[in-house]
């Protein structure tokens, strides 16, 4: 199968105009200082910059990326930087809804077969204790806190409070299916307004 | 950096913590806005203790506590947006997703591995081969003595385990993932190796009998006070507070880049622990973490004190490496 059809999940490709009368040079210098972040290394050939990140700081503004190959090509009169960026978080998230969907899987599949605490295995003590309605504090009385219920008879019902339920895994799924899609318009645009920004701004 | 004396040792020789209240950052803006981030602290806990007090049975569930918990910290990831303590440590789409994904973990599959050998199993265990009735008492305390109570002994048993943590390597290795978080924000506090969440779960309030509205209030306390030890906001938080509680100034401390400083405030919730036994250190830090600040990507997270545990165990039973025979002249 041809990667590339799936990977713009964790890669982000793109181009920027450079200013007129912008030299190669010139360019690079302007970007340098992106590249002089902790945890980054990286190595010019030319039109080419290549680079790699390593635990890279939480505000480098290029953390999300770990590597990628920044060069400038002449589109006719203009000259433009396409850049080609990798993204191990972005797949992370991408690849995060499946990672929650087989927790929730796990849960169905502990919860059938769990074995159910037979009521018989609580003592009669237990039982009797549990049934009894413990008293509010005469403070709280007075305070006007809601007495305590009588336990609830209905055995089912602390069963079922036994038992995980599957219903956070899926939240989470689909939170990260959610962020997904953000980070990957998000994440695009920023990098792609900070080249622009260094490029064309006095620096 | 030549540090500051606190008691007998020297803080922030390593790197930059401020000590003292009055050297603390303040609220910045208008009036209105500093009223709100003065008061928001007091107001919030009282509001959670004064619904859990009163609310009918019929709502004082523990699944209105986790309701109450996530819109409370989506409420706070507004304020973090609005009023942030530093701007380095602004939430960036990438720290969102590591930290919910902690989160997520702790909600999931965490849940389930501690239901079978978690605190909570541990404490059923021992109550049903003890006779334990002669803590009946409890139930007949005011409820907000039992919250208080439920609250202390767990907070208490945290102090000396986090401090266990801090001094002894074969809990530190665990724990040292957390403190490799560069800055704060709300959902920091549940990064961490796995192991190290269940070791810091482990309590011994669950042996206490008690109502389930005392049990619901030491939440609503829990959150009212601990859900600030991560954040990412800056508050003129009260003198009676943070003499009492923990705050984002304590804890941050706690996680500054300097040895000194992060063997202090070790307490989750009562900070007046660590002033009964001498490790409160009052003051703040910006630049946290360990190894110069370096982050920790998530796939090391997960694996560190495993590896970092097997290099050390290497190194001191480990065959030596053969000297290097020396070169005849």
């Amino acid at each position: 199968m041809n990667l590339r059809f799936i990977d713009w999940i964790w890669h982000v490709r793109g181009s920027v105009p450079l200013a007129p009368g912008q030299s190669e040079d010139e360019a690079f210098e302007r970007l340098d200082p992106l590249f002089r972040q902790g945890g980054t290394t990286h190595d010019r050939a030319e039109a080419t910059l290549t680079f790699t990140k390593k635990d890279q700081a939480a505000q480098d503004k290029m953390s999300v990326f770990d590597g990628g190959v920044l060069a400038i090509e002449n589109r006719g009169e203009a000259r433009v930087l396409r850049y080609h960026l990798t993204s191990r978080a972005l797949l992370f998230c991408f690849l995060a809804p499946l990672l929650f969907l087989a927790f929730a899987q796990l849960t169905v599949v502990i919860n059938k077969y769990q074995k159910p605490d037979s009521p018989a295995s609580e003592s009669a003590k237990e039982k009797a204790k549990k049934d009894e309605v413990r008293p509010l504090n005469p403070i709280d009385k007075a305070l006007g806190a809601p007495a305590p219920e009588k336990p609830d008879k209905d055995k089912k019902k602390d069963k079922d409070k036994d038992k995980s339920s599957p219903t956070p895994a899926y939240v989470f799924a689909a939170l990260f299916a959610a962020l997904y899609v953000i980070g990957r318009v998000l994440e695009d645009r920023l990098v792609r307004n900070l080249f622009r920004k260094r490029l064309h701004e006095a620096v | 950096m030549d540090g500051i004396r606190v008691g007998k040792r020297i803080i922030g020789s390593e790197a930059p913590v401020t000590i003292g209240w009055e050297n603390i950052g303040r609220v910045e803006g208008g009036p209105v806005k500093r009223f709100i981030f003065t008061w928001f602290q007091p107001v919030a806990l009282f509001a959670l203790i004064a619904f859990w007090y009163y609310a009918p049975n019929s709502i004082a569930k523990a699944s209105t506590a986790i309701g109450i918990g996530i819109a409370f910290k989506a409420l706070l990831l507004g304020l973090e947006w609005v009023n942030p303590r530093y701007d380095s440590w602004r939430l960036t789409w990438k720290e969102m997703v590591t930290d919910l994904f902690y989160v997520g973990l702790g909600y999931t599959v965490l849940r389930i591995v501690d239901g079978y050998i978690g605190s909570d199993a541990i404490v059923h265990a021992i109550q049903h081969s003890f006779d334990w009735d002669k803590f009946a008492w409890f139930t007949g305390l005011p409820l907000l003595v039992q919250a208080f109570l439920i609250s202390f002994i767990f907070d208490f048993g945290q102090y000396w385990m986090h401090r266990g943590m801090h001094n002894w390597y074969p809990l530190w290795l665990p724990h040292s993932v957390h403190h490799y978080i560069t800055q704060f924000n709300i959902n920091k506090g549940a990064v961490g190796n796995p192991v190290e969440l269940f070791l810091i779960g482990l309590g011994i309030g669950g042996l206490f009998d008690f109502l389930p509205r005392a049990a619901l209030l030491a939440g609503a306390i829990s959150l009212g006070v601990g859900v600030y030890m991560h954040i990412n906001v800056r508050f003129n938080t009260p003198r009676w507070w943070r003499f009492v509680f923990n705050t984002t100034e304590h804890h941050s401390v706690h996680h500054s880049q300097d040895f000194e400083a992060s063997r202090s405030n070790f307490a989750g919730i009562y900070i007046f622990i660590d002033r009964i036994f001498g490790t409160c250190v009052d003051g703040e830090a910006e630049v946290l973490g360990l190894e110069g600040g370096r982050r920790m990507a998530i796939r090391e997270q997960m694996t560190y004190p495993f590896t970092e545990g097997w290099r050390s165990l290497k190194e001191r039973f480990g065959r030596s490496a053969p000297a290097q025979p020396v070169a005849a002249e």
